[in-house]
């Protein structure tokens, strides 16, 4: 199991220390693991079921958790881990892109070049239905993930690369793709709205 | 920070790669102290794009929070605390 290595000194908590630790440790990350879950299955019923498997885990190996740490990394990486595991393999759709050739794409030049920042404040300003949200949902799923965790959880970056366990400069240049790429969306809903981006 | 005179700042960066990341990494919280008032205070003012730019992560960053995070179904939660104190019971 995956949170084997994590698990420094074993404890061995009683059952009203972990129902303690269950409770409040874990329980109030609900909201922010529900949404990673959305984020990640981008369907209702499964992010239920995704998020309902790791809090079980997580109660399970409540063990290789050492009271007073960071209880949302853990769960995340959690979380994470079960997605690939359990989720992607189960699900209809084989993942559509093969990762590494996603990264040397947006890690070449030429698209360094392609992306320039014409998107202005105002448009956003404007954008008060789902635009960002279809624009994030629409980014490759590992993009969509360091920006969930950078930007909507406010992890830093060494945080991060326990979770996703990448070297922390792959945090780094993953999550400046992904905000181009946020950007370039962005930047077309600004378009369609009739913002001149140049 | 807010009003700067835009008369007066360059046009272009000359470094606007370099400059990128390390304003990411001071939106990011990630920045020491001394890289932060540097950039902040030295270059963003003096740099249209980078000026830009700043205030782009930043609505961006604001926008993310405000329209892409939400609440867990409550029967979600139910649930869970549910098979919990049953395992707990077991």
């Amino acid at each position: 199991m995956e949170l084997e290595e994590e698990a420094a000194p074993r404890q061995h908590y009683s059952d009203q220390e972990k129902e303690n630790i269950f409770g409040n440790e874990f329980m109030p990350h609900i909201n922010s693991m529900y949404n990673f879950g959305y984020r990640l299955t981008l369907d209702q019923d499964d992010s239920k079921d995704l998020v309902q498997d790791t809090y079980l885990k997580a109660y399970r190996f409540i063990d290789s958790f050492q009271k007073g740490t960071n209880a949302k990394a853990w769960l995340f990486r959690i979380l994470k881990n079960s997605f690939i595991n359990d989720y992607r393999k189960k699900s209809k759709e084989p993942l559509k892109v093969d990762y590494q050739e996603v990264e040397t794409y947006y890690n070449s030049e030429e698209v360094d070049r392609q992306i320039t920042p014409d998107l202005r404040v105002e448009a956003l300003k404007d954008m008060i239905g789902d635009e960002i949200s279809n624009a994030l949902n629409a980014l490759d799923v590992d993009f969509r993930t360091v920006i969930i965790l950078c930007d909507l959880e406010g992890f830093k970056y060494d945080e991060m690369a326990k979770i996703l366990d990448i070297p922390i400069g792959t945090v780094r240049s993953r999550l400046h793709r992904a905000r181009n790429l946020l950007k370039e969306k962005l930047s077309e809903y600004a378009k369609q709205m009739g913002y001149k981006t140049a | 920070m807010s009003n700067p005179d835009q008369s007066h700042m360059k046009q272009d960066c000359e470094n606007q790669r370099e400059c990128m990341e390390m304003l990411q990494m001071i939106v990011d919280g990630e920045a020491s102290s001394d890289q932060k008032d540097h950039f902040l205070k030295h270059h963003l003012e003096q740099c249209m794009p980078c000026y830009k730019n700043y205030h782009l992560e930043v609505a961006i960053r604001q926008l993310l929070k405000t329209k892409c995070t939400g609440q867990a179904p409550q029967e979600l939660v139910d649930s869970i605390k549910a098979k919990v104190i049953q395992n707990l019971s077991d």
